[in-house]
């Protein structure tokens, strides 16, 4: 190295040397600027050729002179080839694209295509600084150009194409890849028995992509290649999938039903929103709205739901959790994870299993009829009962004996919110489904259920309003007072009737003991 | 190979990327084993930096070895334009027979140009008028070529056929044991043979070896093997999984 002083300008002087005995051959890896890819990130990689086109090119390499052979194969084929002109590209496996798995099995994947035309007209160099102070410069051998590899599901061409011509039909855009994650389960059905825990593990994950899309879902989705491998590499996944089990099969059945054509009048749907909100739980609720507008189409024709939004406005801070819980309780059929348990607020929570009921009684409605129940909004108390009281009700007992469960453990956890991604799911569904079922469960269950067997005490509104008059009762006391052996209920729909109840009673509410008392004074 | 040795990435390890014109990659290649083909100088003049290369002097040549013609000399300097990668995210790596190892981030990309010298223009004359000579050309024969086919008696090539069969005479029927053995030895090496192929093996006449075939072989009409024959179940002894899978669906 020289350098010369003396003017105004310095130089610094570096040999350069272009090594000539090396055996390694230097390639490009270029990534776009786009993807941020951090090479200095990498804990570890792995590279190998992508030789799948080998197949393709010929030269199966079946078996020669083994099983399965003919005598003079080879030339036949080469005669037969020469004689009609086919000419064939070797195989190189230099030209064969890279596969670069970052950090192991969770981690990226990229796919490097060599760049052609690179060494044609110029040469590129590489250039490093050796400690020396010299230049050491090698020749490049080629360009690689990486892209990163989708690791969630994406739609073919065709499929593609048929939901672009659905765009304006279908609303709840989640589904499509949840439904073709079904699809896909339902040809690989041999593995469904066996794999049924995995299975769930996809309709869950199905299920996560209709709820919400984040970053953390994309990754652990499954990778295109191979379902059964891809179970494999969900492990994340699984504890999502655990505790969302029965969630996930009734979201795919709520979502068949969604999938169903639906006018989206998105202009018609902006007013009502407004009206529910409170400044607290606007905040909370608009993303969830925002999300599946399909909970939109519920609120519209709805009256019931319009209504119970305007009360679930009163209780803001009972209905985030409340909504949190009654997603819970949906997917939970079982018992209850406690981890998820939020401060607990009995009115917001029935209120939740009310409107969620609704919403379950809602999604079996045909298309048809929502009209039918769009005329009905005048009315609050009679709205039109729907065609199928009996099947409502089987749905909504299932989770509404999860719900009930949950009241009775509700109270004894006072944790605060869990997790965002779980607090956002559960955020979702409820909003998803509580504004729908709240309109019709309200006019069907008191009459499908108002027929106890004879019992001492009955649920009905006038026991409730003694109670409420009498002292200030929470949720889970009224329950008790209305115990299922006594009024022959079962006790989800104890619960359901009693939220319909207090809705029309429309108690006055007090905090003791941070507990929201319901009470009424005549 | 498949582990990637990532040294060069946890070290930070920058490097450039400089693309090189190639008249001036054809003198690097003549240089001596120690490798040193010139110098780059990285100057400051009035705070803007300039990188330049400047070749060595023994490399300036660009006739067979070292002389200097001086019709025909590569340009000694080149100033380097830098330019940052921001667009583009580079790595390099390097792949050896038994490893690939990454080598660094580019950190800068640079062009060598080209001074535009006298030098430097005549060079540039040569290779366009190299260039632009077509693969393709034109030539003038002396002589039409013509190819008169002449009427013959007979072709050359029939002629040396029907010689041919003269000698080697009719095909003999050999023993059927002996045909078999020789049957069954071809099929050892190959599980279908058509007809034609078993001729020219067993040099039997055609007649008489489908006799024989058909004893212990059955013919495919149709499916992977068209128009070949194949040994009978019984007479088989094949070892290979296909055969297995073939058996597998005959029985079920």
């Amino acid at each position: 190295m020289t350098s010369l002083g003396g003017s105004s300008s310095s130089t610094t002087e570096y040999t350069v040397r272009v090594p000539k005995n090396t055996s390694k051959r230097y390639n490009i890896m270029a990534f776009n600027a786009g993807d941020r890819v951090n090479c200095s990130t990498w804990t570890q990689a792995r590279m190998e050729r992508d030789m799948s086109a080998r197949r393709i090119y010929g030269d199966d390499e079946s078996a020669e002179g083994a099983g399965g052979s003919e005598f003079g194969k080879k030339q036949r084929d080469e005669a037969r080839r020469r004689k009609y002109g086919i000419i064939t590209k070797e195989f190189k496996a230099e030209d064969q694209p890279w596969i670069l798995k970052v950090n192991g099995k969770g981690g990226k994947r990229f796919k490097g295509l060599r760049k052609g035309g690179v060494t044609e007209n110029a040469s590129y160099y590489i250039f490093t600084q050796c400690p020396d102070g010299a230049f050491e410069a090698f020749p490049v051998n080629g360009w690689y150009n990486f892209t990163p590899q989708a690791k969630h599901r994406t739609l073919t061409a065709e499929e593609a194409e048929e939901e672009w011509g659905r765009r304006n039909k279908v609303v709840n855009h989640f589904s499509i890849m949840l439904q073709k994650r079904f699809r896909e389960q339902e040809r690989g059905g041999d593995d469904e028995d066996e794999s049924e825990k995995t299975g769930k593990k996809k309709k869950n994950i199905g299920r996560g992509g209709e709820l919400h899309i984040t970053d953390l879902e994309d990754d652990l989705m499954m990778s295109s290649d191979n379902s059964d491998s891809s179970m494999g590499e969900d492990a994340d996944g699984k504890s999502k999938a655990k505790k969302n089990v029965g969630k996930g099969k009734k979201k795919k059945r709520k979502s068949n039903d969604k999938e169903a054509v639906e006018e989206s009048d998105d202009g018609d749907y902006e007013g009502l929103e407004v009206d529910y909100m409170s400044d607290e739980s606007s905040s909370d609720e608009e993303p969830e709205k925002g999300k599946p507008s399909k909970t939109e189409e519920h609120l519209k024709g709805i009256d019931e739901a319009s209504e119970s939004e305007e009360e679930s406005e009163e209780e803001k801070p009972n209905e985030e959790e409340a909504k949190e819980e009654e997603e819970e309780e949906e997917g939970k059929k079982t018992p209850v994870q406690t981890e998820k348990k939020k401060k607990k607020g009995k009115t917001g929570l029935i209120k939740q299993i009310r409107t969620w009921a609704k919403l379950c009684v809602c999604k079996k409605r045909t298309p048809p009829k929502r009209p039918s129940g769009r005329g009905s909004a005048g009315s609050s108390k009679t709205g039109s009962r729907p065609g199928t009281p009996s099947i409502d009700s089987a749905t909504t007992s299932n989770t509404l004996r999860a719900a009930a469960s949950k009241l009775e453990q509700g109270k004894r956890q006072n944790q605060g919110p869990t997790e965002s991604p779980a607090a956002k799911r559960l955020k979702m569904d409820p909003s998803s489904q509580s504004p729908a079922p709240s309109g019709k469960s309200t006019p069907q269950p008191p009459s499908g259920k108002s027929t106890p067997s004879s019992s001492d005490v009955q649920l009905t509104e006038e026991a409730v309003r003694r109670y409420l008059i009498r002292k200030p009762m929470t949720t889970k006391d009224l329950l008790k007072k209305f115990q299922t052996k006594r009024t022959g209920l079962s006790s989800e729909q104890t619960v359901n009737v009693l939220a319909q109840i207090l809705k029309r009673l429309n108690p006055e509410r007090k905090i003791i003991n941070d507990k929201m008392h319901f009470y009424l004074t005549e | 190979m498949s582990e990637v040795n990532l040294n060069g990435v946890k070290q930070n390890k920058g490097v450039w990327l400089v693309k090189i014109p190639k008249y001036l990659s054809q003198q690097w290649e003549k240089a001596t084993e120690k490798g040193e083909v010139g110098t780059i100088t990285i100057g400051k003049k009035q705070g803007k930096t300039e990188v330049r290369f400047s070749l060595s002097e023994e490399l300036t040549a660009r006739g067979a070895t070292g002389e200097s013609d001086a019709s025909l000399q590569v340009p000694r300097h080149h100033p380097l334009t830098m330019h940052t990668v921001k667009g583009q995210t580079m790595a390099v790596f390097s792949q050896t027979e038994s490893e690939i190892s990454l080598e660094g981030m580019v950190v800068h990309r640079a062009e060598c140009r080209a001074v535009a010298s006298d030098n430097y223009m005549k060079l540039k004359k040569l290779q366009i008028q190299e260039s632009i000579k077509p693969q393709r050309f034109s030539q003038q024969l002396e002589k039409a070529v013509t190819h008169v086919f002449k009427p013959v008696a007979n072709h050359s090539f029939n002629v040396a056929y029907q010689k041919k069969k003269k000698t080697e005479g009719k095909m003999v029927r050999a023993e059927r044991q002996v045909v078999l053995d020789m049957l069954f030895s071809a099929f050892e090496k190959h599980h279908y043979y058509n007809i034609k192929d078993l001729v020219e093996i067993t040099k039997q006449p055609v007649t008489y070896l489908k006799e024989i075939i058909r004893e212990i072989g059955t013919y495919n009409s149709k499916g992977k093997h068209k128009n070949t024959w194949k040994l009978k179940r019984e007479y088989r002894n094949y070892e290979s999984e296909e055969e297995k899978d073939e058996e597998e669906m005959q029985t079920v």
